[in-house]
């Protein structure tokens, strides 16, 4: 229990300083600059315990939320998108869930919860994610087809290195074992 | 009240993300310039008329802010015009030398307290030593002279105002520069006593009656217009003031510092020391 809030604490840490020093970083000069943003920080958000209280769920998403806005410059727009995050999870957990219910030891990981179902989750959460937190970028409805499409490519972005950073994680843990 | 409790109870998962949610847009429009001019243009175009009402009435209550503002420029304005100016051009200067330095400065105040009913009126200005207001500067407004600074505290003044049965002016007649003292009359506030003007002294009723250099003010200042001609005596004209500054309706005043006022005070003083 104490190592996995360790675990948790190390983790929004490493998120943090990965999203504000190396992801935000990345400028692609040219048409496709902006299609290929990655939040990969709210991969914390998404591996907290499944049964989580959901007050404090919320609590950290909006600390996580405006952490980013901090190093970003965009008060609260990190915030409010990762506030939506974490008002739809516990449902979409529900809704998702085998029929049998959530051990409370589950991992929300891609290994413990099985390859399809934890893209499933982690993809239909990352694009509300990406989806709000564009819509609050633009604040109007204008080119709303092009900002799909962002919203689309930067979710597939952000999900190659969930995978790429699950499967690392994995690797590791191995060789250490 | 028992049920809106429940109800907190049962929905405060959402209610304590509305609540966060709210505070996070709170940040995000007031925190970044293009949400925040969205927000504005929106509002603009949906509810344009309650913007326009509603800055109607900010406008409304910032017009003491803007009274002040502008009664500072004039102030400024006063400052630079060329009745603030001591005159160097002398004649018999063989140099000449029309660039003039300044003598007069003029400090703006806001009247906080006046009277116009007693014998000896008094006027508070919000303006003391912090803005530089010393005893016996005078004081004006824009219509005319006002009084004369009696006793400075911190942050206020009170000025003995032209409306005193102690104040007693130095002015002349502008147009022939015959001079005599002004007092006030002691009854209207709109009324004073022009004294020691000579009797065979050409003298209109609607003359303009201004300050001289002898006096505390700078020369010049308009203090009222001839209003009434009578005789007293043999010698001296009994001459009615109406007053230019209505002292019933007075709110911003500008307080006349002297910057050769210490020089003028210490020769004459001198003079009549080595006199005796």
């Amino acid at each position: 229990m104490i190592s996995d809030l360790f675990a948790n604490f190390f983790r929004f840490f490493l998120l943090l300083f990965v999203q504000v020093l190396v992801l935000d970083q990345i400028e692609i000069s040219g048409p496709v600059n902006g299609y290929f943003n990655a939040y990969l920080y709210i991969l914390f958000l998404l591996m907290l315990p499944v049964n989580i209280n959901r007050l404090l769920l919320l609590l950290l998403c909006f600390i996580t939320g405006i952490s980013i806005d901090m190093f970003t410059g965009t008060a609260g727009m990190h915030a409010s998108a990762c506030l939506i995050l974490g008002l739809i999870r516990p449902g979409f957990l529900n809704l998702i869930a085998p029929r049998e219910g959530y051990e409370s030891t589950l991992r929300l990981t891609i290994q413990s919860m099985g390859g399809s179902t934890f893209l499933v989750y982690a993809g239909v959460l990352t694009f509300v994610h990406h989806l709000s937190l564009f819509i609050l970028e633009a604040f109007n409805f204008l080119n709303f087809f092009d900002l799909l499409l962002r919203v689309i490519t930067c979710s597939i972005f952000t999900m190659l290195l969930i995978v790429m950073s699950q499967v690392l994680s994995q690797r590791s843990k191995e060789v250490e074992g | 009240m028992r049920n809106f409790i429940l109800i907190i109870r049962k929905y405060n998962f959402f209610i304590v993300f509305l609540l966060l949610q709210g505070l996070s847009m709170y940040l995000l429009i007031n925190n970044n310039t293009y949400q925040r001019e969205a927000v504005v243009s929106t509002s603009n175009e949906v509810v344009g008329e309650i913007y326009s009402a509603y800055s109607d009435v900010t406008d409304y209550l910032t017009l003491g802010i803007t009274n002040r503002l502008l009664a500072e420029e004039n102030a400024r304005l006063r400052r630079a015009d060329s009745t603030s100016f001591y005159d160097s051009d002398f004649k018999l200067m063989k140099v000449n030398d029309t660039i003039g330095f300044q003598q007069y400065e003029y400090i703006t105040a806001k009247v906080i307290n006046n009277s116009v009913t007693k014998v000896n009126n008094y006027i508070t200005l919000d303006a003391g030593y912090n803005k530089g207001v010393r005893k016996d500067m005078s004081v004006i407004s824009s219509n005319g002279v006002v009084g004369i600074v009696k006793d400075v505290s911190e942050h206020f003044c009170t000025v003995m105002s032209m409306l005193n049965s102690k104040t007693r002016i130095s002015t002349m007649i502008k147009k022939n520069g015959y001079f005599g003292s002004t007092i006030w009359s002691g009854s209207s506030p709109m009324m004073a006593n022009l004294l020691d003007i000579p009797s065979h002294a050409k003298v209109n009723v609607g003359d303009t009656i201004v300050t001289t250099s002898f006096s505390i003010y700078p020369k010049n200042i308009m203090v009222g217009r001839v209003a009434e001609i009578g005789t007293s005596g043999e010698s001296f004209k009994e001459i009615k003031v109406r007053l230019s500054t209505d002292f019933q309706n007075i709110s911003y005043v500008y307080i006349v510092r002297d910057i050769l006022k210490i020089e003028r005070d210490t020769l004459e003083a001198r003079t009549v020391a080595n006199d005796q």
